[in-house]
């Protein structure tokens, strides 16, 4: 699963859990401040991930991710390891 | 400024103080109360003194003419497990719903805990800190399953007078994800009392009266009957919840708004 691949399971996902706009989840949009996505959503953003990738995540592989491109750039890294 | 006005102020004055000293009482208390053995005696015997104390402060500030008060349906907050929500004009309202319910636990400002004052007896009482997101959500809905009547205010902080009420998600998750039924508790002053950004000193021009409303119960699928997502769900709850509320607030007191 490429990059662009990613990007569109995520608008997915987040148009299914949270009913997010599709066109408004960019790698450059923030998940707090523009999406609207807390610390409770992430939790379930973090299950519904690792049933797109088929590997358990790791909290803290989490941690540092602020934007959707960092979550995508995290699910690549963890699907090449 | 009137007479009448001069001695509220002394009197607003005088019940902070005495309010301080009881937390000066519970700071003496405090290692007393950490040898009160098992944590569930311990939250107990702490939230029913707490709750006695209150509701002593809400007879002084009655009797010495700080508000009045009147309460509709106080008999439904006598049960056991539930979660009571209510809307927060002013700072008095913790005092007031501690008061009137027993077995009260609260989700607390995490900032209580560095004061000097409070610290201790939110911490006795066992109380939930409001800072750690998804923990706190699953901490409350354990506390309502085991009986606990839980007080939170949706709006997560005190109202901004003359805007509209604004619902945080955290009451609506707990709800969604715990499937609990709601107390839904209106609070209405008619003078803003102790509001957001508004020191104690500047007491209202006339004496505030204070309706506490309790209202019929929400079964958990009232406000969102749809299956869906929890977080979907969460932030439908939230939405209706802040319109239920506004309604209600308009429908009895219309005054006031």
């Amino acid at each position: 699963m490429d990059k662009q691949e990613l990007l569109a399971r995520i608008q997915q996902v987040l148009a299914e859990q949270f009913e997010i706009d599709p066109a408004r989840v960019t790698p450059a949009a923030r998940l707090y401040d523009d999406l609207d996505i807390d610390s409770i959503d992430a939790v379930d953003l973090v299950v519904q991930l690792q049933a797109l990738v088929g590997r358990r995540l790791s909290p803290d592989a989490f941690k540092a991710v602020r934007t959707v491109g960092d979550v995508i750039d995290a699910l690549d890294h963890l699907m090449r390891s | 400024m009137t007479a009448e006005r001069a001695w509220r102020i002394t009197a607003t004055a005088f019940c902070f103080a005495v309010f301080g000293l009881g937390g000066l009482g519970f700071l003496l208390l405090g290692p007393l109360l950490t040898l009160i053995p098992g944590t569930a005696r311990r939250h107990a015997f702490t939230r029913g003194l707490m709750r006695r104390g209150m509701g002593a402060f809400v007879l002084l500030m009655r009797g010495c003419g700080v508000i009045s008060l009147s309460v509709h349906d106080a008999h439904r907050l006598q049960r056991r497990g539930q979660f009571i929500l209510a809307n927060h004009p002013s700072l008095l309202d913790v005092v007031l719903l501690i008061a009137l319910t027993p077995h009260a636990d609260c989700v607390v400002k995490a900032a209580l805990w560095r004061n000097p004052f409070l610290r201790w007896p939110v911490a006795a009482a066992g109380f939930l800190r409001n800072d750690d997101g998804p923990g706190v959500v699953d901490a409350a809905i354990r506390s309502v399953r085991n009986g606990n009547n839980l007080i939170v205010f949706p709006e997560g902080t005190r109202s901004m007078p003359g805007a509209g009420l604004r619902f945080l998600r955290g009451a609506g998750n707990i709800a969604v994800r715990g499937e609990l039924a709601v107390t839904p508790v209106l609070i209405v002053s008619s003078e803003p009392m102790l509001p957001k950004h508004r020191p104690w000193y500047r007491v209202p021009r006339r004496r505030p009266h204070f309706t506490v409303r309790v209202l019929d119960d929400l079964s958990p699928t009232a406000l969102v009957p749809e299956p869906i997502p929890a977080g979907l769900g969460a932030r439908r709850y939230t939405e209706r919840l802040q319109q239920r509320f506004t309604e209600e607030i308009a429908r009895h007191e219309p005054a006031t708004r």
